[in-house]
């Protein structure tokens, strides 16, 4: 049988580890959830006006283990605020949290960075044309001595044995392939971040 | 970048796979139907005014088959939350402990009316395609 005190101690033993776990969101996000999840518990534990050790039991256990409660939060909400945006920084941001919670977090976070780093370069490379265009473009490189071939996107140092592939053709291109790439990364990282959520199963009680 | 793009479908996939399947074939697919749902429910429940976690799951509970754990119900609050379909606010109780009150913004609002259409033009056409099987179940007994 345990006393008040001991169940007391089963409450909050339960909410830091929640807390702890909630390390995605921000601090006041976890507060927020930490101080309704305690509301609830303490109302539900509360029969007829006394906190009872079997009530505060249940309302455990109808949270449910805390590793999962908070994967759930901490991927529901981090998610949810990137679908409202479409903005490249908020979905970084928001895909470096995921990528702190799992593994398909990281690996979504990979390909992102590729996408948009590809997309500034070819951007880049557009607006530089004009300011340097001797140095600025796609250039091709038959490396000297072996038979790997190596392509430069942006600005070069020398271009001594390079050969430009583009010209001034760069300019349209480099635009339109750079926000194709900046909007395709973002479509890419959106759809997974859909259809990973939807694959969230709903536990039944 | 195709690799990177493999290496994300499939850890996606893996992690599927890693979620619990405790439930029969069978079970699985009502799962799959009370989650459908569950989103409407929460928003229709709050129709008439704002509710805390606590009468929401009690609502549910009583108005509709939807027996879910508090587990599920609370972040999907917050989810709700952060899409901006609900808004919360602390209200303090005569309980003595603070409350954290959820009601539907406009945008909520707006879901809740589309999601209520899609439902019932939906559950018609369903009711309407599964009669004939009510009937043999009628016959059978």
């Amino acid at each position: 049988m345990m006393t008040a005190a001991e169940s007391n101690q089963k409450v909050d033993a339960y909410l830091r580890r929640l807390n702890a776990l909630l390390r995605g969101m921000s601090k006041e996000d976890a507060h927020e959830i930490i101080e309704e999840l305690r509301a609830h518990i303490t109302e539900k534990a509360t029969v007829n006006g006394e906190v009872t050790t079997t009530a505060v039991d249940a309302a455990l256990a109808g949270l449910g283990d805390p590793d999962e409660l908070a994967a759930q939060y901490a991927t529901d909400a981090v998610l949810a605020r990137a679908e409202v945006s479409r903005s490249p920084v908020r979905i970084l941001k928001v895909l470096f949290r995921w990528a702190s919670l799992s593994v398909a977090g990281f690996f979504v976070l990979l390909g992102s960075l590729i996408g948009y780093s590809l997309g500034l370069a070819f951007i880049l490379s557009a607006l530089l044309k004009p300011f340097f265009p001797a140095r600025t473009g796609l250039w091709y490189f038959p490396a000297s001595g072996d038979s790997t071939i190596s392509l430069h996107l942006g600005v070069t140092g020398s271009a001594v044995n390079g050969r430009e592939l583009l010209g001034w053709w760069i300019v349209p291109i480099g635009l339109a392939v750079g926000s194709g790439l900046l909007m395709l990364t973002t479509q890419f990282a959106l759809w997974c971040v859909r259809r990973y959520r939807r694959s969230r199963v709903v536990r039944v009680r | 970048m195709l690799t990177a793009l493999y290496l994300v479908l499939h850890s996606i996939e893996e992690m599927k796979q890693m979620e619990p399947t405790n439930h029969e074939a069978g079970d699985k697919w009502e799962v799959q139907l009370r989650k459908g749902c569950l989103e409407l429910a929460i928003l229709a429940a709050l129709w008439e005014g704002r509710l805390y976690g606590l009468e929401i799951l009690r609502r549910l509970e009583s108005d509709s088959d939807l027996v879910v754990s508090e587990g599920t119900v609370y972040p999907l609050l917050s989810r709700l939350k952060a899409l901006e379909l609900l808004r919360s606010e602390w209200v303090e109780s005569d309980s003595g402990h603070p409350r954290k009150y959820y009601a539907l913004t406009a945008a909520g609002k707006k879901r809740a009316i589309e999601m209520a259409g899609t439902w019932a033009q939906f559950s018609a056409s369903m009711s309407k395609l599964i009669a004939p099987l009510e009937r043999k179940e009628k016959g059978n007994k």
